[in-house]
């Protein structure tokens, strides 16, 4: 047989660990780490159990490495006790990547949080995991040069979560995603190895194993450095607000912008119930009584920027745009940028809690997508709202919900799911950025059959054979413990 | 009857469409490196192919597949050969969805029949690897193929969105997908890419597109030393400008390209050309700057190209990156400079002759080492060449190179660290070994 066969899917993976073991372990890991490292006690561990989706469950114990050594020796603590190990960044995930479902050990990177080196003639530079991504680009601004990948998150999500997720962001669009900027890792195997992938230099010969690992969502590996590309600031930048009366015009607008080629570096699109939360929490001057707004950006040289603005303003008014606003000066830019970046909080100031999706779908069937969303959230009795980058065709509805209804936190799943098989039915995808997780184990049935599946445990089986590193993820599998977070 | 035979009746009797050869007089056409296989099969339908490698994983025989042929060659020398799967009749164009700049073709396509029917729609794929006439898409894909323009548009992984693939047991299964942002599951495509055909076959691919530039132009600079153009060349790297091509150009290799293509380079001079696309005012203001950047750094001439001319220049420059002992070197840019001493050093040490062309912001140079029948130098030129490329923290492939040489080296160096991991995937992925091994890195 070529194909492994798929593990049982009856009983958990893991048991919790006992009391007495985790003493155990608890002194081997404070032994190698220092007490003050090694986090056991139940007020500790209670910031340890959810990241930004709607599950949670507790891990055994919290760990602080402070090297590349120190993550390989807790590997093989683990490895000893055989109990499961979490890489955790800033737990900012959206699909409960970083939430230890059968507990165990959880490595938090906060103590590798540095750049290692920078270099310009060459346009890399070397960070550890726990770097947050916008930190990097705030240390290579002064030279001119940035980070491309800008996770709306970026203020506190870290690269290692980003490399964990191929996280993408606003601009992406035309640079391309975590993927298409890092080019080498230092790895921590299962088997607590540091292994080497990939390096500075381009084409390493042999398998793209860092292709492989982005995205893995630590459950291949964990990665301990990374190699990235820096990029030069743009020369300028026109950042532009367009009004529309329609959804239907906003996306439309969004397909022939692409479909003439003029590809923008990011085009982004909020519609009404999103630009009433963002306007209530930031007053970026969004109108309140629009359908949709697009957000877009164009840069570059000065000459092809203004040639690009005309162009992009062109198609908005053949689609009807109401107004299209450019931003007058940077600080306006900011603000334009403020409610986008902000609008996932500002969501959460109109609704107790919301359930956001990352489908994608081929750009030109972003209008029949986007009433489906709606129609299927009106069928739950479900409010939603959209901002996402719409440029990709990756959208994000927030679905609102108050899970102290009774029955509503089942409803809202039924309704994400729907919107996966909507997706997945036009040709599209269930996750453009925020990975599988917990949260979409069963939707991957959407767009792989069994045997794109048995390949993919394959590849598991030759990294993570045990499943020591975050099990239970990626895959469908119940017999969990997580439950749905309380709020 | 023996496996073979049954094999063969197996083979006949399933594809009755798919051409079956074992006539010793057209399988010579097939050889590769010298061995020749027991049958070439040429199935029409992913399906068939698919049949084919199952039958091949159940009789015990080992495949391999085989585009245009063009770089059948990459590799060290295959252990054997039962099956050579052909797919150069799997050519459909599945869908070209201009308007969402995607495209799904076969994976026996050749380069520039695609790139011919995109074209229509404004539209190209973003790869430009020498010899698009022959080359498929498959092959392209399995060598991880690239070429100048790869300094904007990244290579094959930074535009493949989706793949099937033929697994060793004849299941096609399906990575990625249509839309250009994915992270379901593992990102298998980059898995694939550059394999060389040991972990599946590659039966179609998904593509992210570009639209064709509005205008080109090229520039090109000569200096008097490789120094002062890869200063040059880091400067503009770090500007604001955004060439789409970086390509370094060493005396020999214009004295080549001269020769062998009728361009006019100077031949005791290295040529930087340069190349820009896009809007005729981004590109000219980008242009006037760049000349008065090379002034700088002792830039001796200019010229410019366009048109007809360029289209020619940068086919020069590809196909040029195929001699008959071709190292490619992939180093840090801020080595290639001295890289370039070495190779002088080395080749002069030996009694050899280098020429070079390199993509330059990329820090790829593609070292032709001449006389190709001086085994025994050569296997020596390319260790201390190797030993350099790795202290510059890179590597060193002998892309191109006679069976005779290839005999005694390792056309991949020695594996890295990571190697048993690869031999863990290929376990997984392949464990009867069904697909040729010997070629690929570290034996397998
Ligand atoms: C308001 C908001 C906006 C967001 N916007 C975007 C966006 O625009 N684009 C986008 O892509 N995402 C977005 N996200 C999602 C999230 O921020 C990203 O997925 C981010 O990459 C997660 O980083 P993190 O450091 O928080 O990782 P975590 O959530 O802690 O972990 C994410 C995954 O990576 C793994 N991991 C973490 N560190 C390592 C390591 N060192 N080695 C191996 N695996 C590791 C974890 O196990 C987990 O599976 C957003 C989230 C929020 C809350």
């Amino acid at each position: 047989m070529s194909i492994t066969a798929l593990t049982p899917t009856t009983s958990p993976l893991f048991e919790r660990i006992s009391e007495s073991k985790k003493e155990e372990v608890v002194r081997d890991l404070s032994a190698l780490l220092g007490a003050k490292y090694v986090l056991h006690t139940f007020y500790d561990l209670m910031l340890y159990e959810y990241d930004a989706s709607i599950d949670r469950c507790t891990p055994d114990i919290v760990v602080l490495p402070a090297s590349t050594e120190d993550v390989a020796a807790i590997v093989k603590i683990a490895v000893h006790h055989n109990i499961p190990v979490v890489p955790r960044g800033a737990g900012t995930g959206l699909s409960g990547g970083a939430i230890p479902i059968y507990g165990g050990i959880v490595i938090v990177f906060t103590r590798m949080n540095r750049i290692l080196e920078v270099d310009y003639d060459n346009l890399r530079a070397v960070v550890q995991p726990g770097l947050v991504n916008l930190y990097l680009t705030n240390a290579l601004n002064p030279q001119g040069f940035y980070y491309v990948p800008d996770p709306s998150s970026q203020r506190s999500c870290t690269i290692g979560g980003n490399v964990g997720e191929n996280a993408g962001g606003p601009h992406t669009l035309i640079y391309g995603v975590t993927t298409n900027h890092v080019l080498g890792l230092e790895i921590v195997t299962s088997e607590g190895e540091i292994v080497q992938v990939g390096g500075l230099a381009q084409d390493t010969p042999g398998y793209d194993l860092t292709g492989l690992l982005i995205g893995s969502e630590g459950t291949l590996c964990i990665v301990t450095k990374i190699i990235t590309r820096i990029v030069h600031l743009p020369e300028a930048v026109k950042t532009m607000v367009a009004v529309f009366d329609t959804m239907d015009d906003a996306s439309n607008t969004v397909s022939e912008i692409i479909a003439t080629g003029v590809i923008p570096a990011a085009i982004e699109m909020m519609d009404q119930m999103i630009l009433q939360a963002v306007e209530a929490d930031s007053h970026a001057g969004y109108p309140q009584d629009a359908a949709a707004v697009l957000l877009m950006e164009t840069e570059g040289l000065r000459e092809g920027v203004t040639e690009q603005v005309e162009q992009i303003v062109a198609i908005c008014d053949k689609h009807h745009a109401r107004a299209v606003r450019i931003a007058a000066n940077e600080a306006e830019r900011q603000l334009f940028w403020a409610g986008r970046k902000n609008a996932f909080g500002a969501v959460g100031r109109i609704s107790p809690e919301f359930y956001v999706q990352d489908g994608v779908v081929p750009r030109t069937r972003l209008p029949y997508v986007l009433r489906r969303v709606g129609e299927i959230c009106t069928s739950y009795g479900l409010r939603v709202g959209n901002v996402f980058h719409a440029g990709d065709g990756n959208l994000h509805p927030l679905i609102l919900f108050d899970s102290q209804i009774p029955g509503e936190v089942e409803r809202v799943r039924k309704a994400g799911h729907e919107i996966l098989a909507v997706c997945a039915e036009v040709g599209g995808t269930i996750t453009g950025e925020h990975g599988v997780g917990i949260e979409k184990q069963e939707e991957m049935a959407l767009i792989f059959n069994e045997v794109d599946l048995q390949v993919m445990q394959q590849v598991r089986q030759a990294w993570n054979p045990h499943q020591l590193f975050n099990p239970g993820k990626l895959f469908p599998m119940p017999g969990r413990c997580a439950d749905v977070k309380q709020l | 009857m023996g496996e073979i035979e049954t094999f063969e009746s197996a083979l006949q009797a399933f594809a009755s469409t798919a051409r079956v050869t074992s006539d010793a007089d057209i399988l010579r056409n097939y050889a590769v490196d010298g061995l020749l296989p027991l049958f070439v099969v040429t199935p029409t339908t992913t399906k068939q192919a698919a049949h084919v490698v199952a039958l091949a994983n159940q009789y015990g025989l080992s495949l391999l597949a085989r585009g245009g042929g063009s770089r059948i060659s990459v590799g060290n020398l295959p252990e054997r050969i039962d099956v050579l799967l052909e797919t150069n009749r799997l050519t459909h164009v599945l869908e070209h969805e201009a308007p969402d700049l995607t495209c799904h073709v076969e994976a026996g396509l050749t380069l520039a029949a695609l790139q011919a029917k995109l074209a229509k729609k404004g539209q190209w794929l973003a790869l430009d690897p020498a010899d698009a006439a022959q080359s498929t898409v498959g092959g392209i894909l399995a060598s991880n193929a690239s070429g100048p323009k790869r300094l904007r548009y990244g290579s094959a992984r930074d535009l493949v969105i989706g793949l099937h693939v033929i697994q060793a047991n004849g299941e096609v299964t399906r990575s990625g997908g249509r839309v250009v942002k994915n992270v379901a599951g593992y990102d298998l495509n980059k898995l694939y890419i550059g394999s060389l055909g040991t972990l599946g076959i590659i039966a179609d691919a998904n593509f992210k597109l570009h639209p064709l530039p509005i205008a080109e132009r090229t520039l090109l600079l000569t200096f008097t030393n490789a120094g002062d153009s890869m200063q040059m060349v880091i400067a503009l790297l770090g500007s604001l400008l955004v060439p789409s091509a970086l390509e370094l150009v060493d005396p020999a290799a214009a004295s080549d390209m001269n020769d062998f293509f009728g361009v006019n380079l100077p031949t005791n001079r290295y040529t930087l050309a340069i190349d820009f696309e896009g809007a005729t005012a981004t590109i000219d203001r980008q242009v006037d700057e760049t000349r008065q950047l090379a002034r700088k750094y002792g830039v001796l001439m200019v010229d410019d190209l366009a048109g007809e001319s360029q289209d020619h220049f940068w086919e020069a420059v590809r196909e040029h990156t195929q001699g008959t002992v071709t190292c490619k070197v992939a180093i840090l840019v801020s080595q290639v400079a001295i890289y370039l001493q070495i190779v002088e050093q080395v080749c002069h040490r030996h009694d050899l002759e280098a020429a070079v062309v390199a993509h330059a912001g990329n820090g790829i140079l593609f070292v032709e080492l001449r006389p190709s029948d001086a085994t025994y130098r050569l296997v020596e030129a390319i260790a201390e060449l190797r030993l350099h490329a790795k202290e510059a923290r890179g590597s060193l492939v002998v892309e191109r190179c006679p069976v005779d040489l290839k005999r005694r080296i390792s056309v991949w160096g020695e594996p890295g660290s990571d190697f048993y991991l690869m031999q863990r995937l290929k376990n997984q992925f392949d464990p009867n070994g069904t697909f040729v091994k010997g070629r690929f890195v570290g034996g397998l």
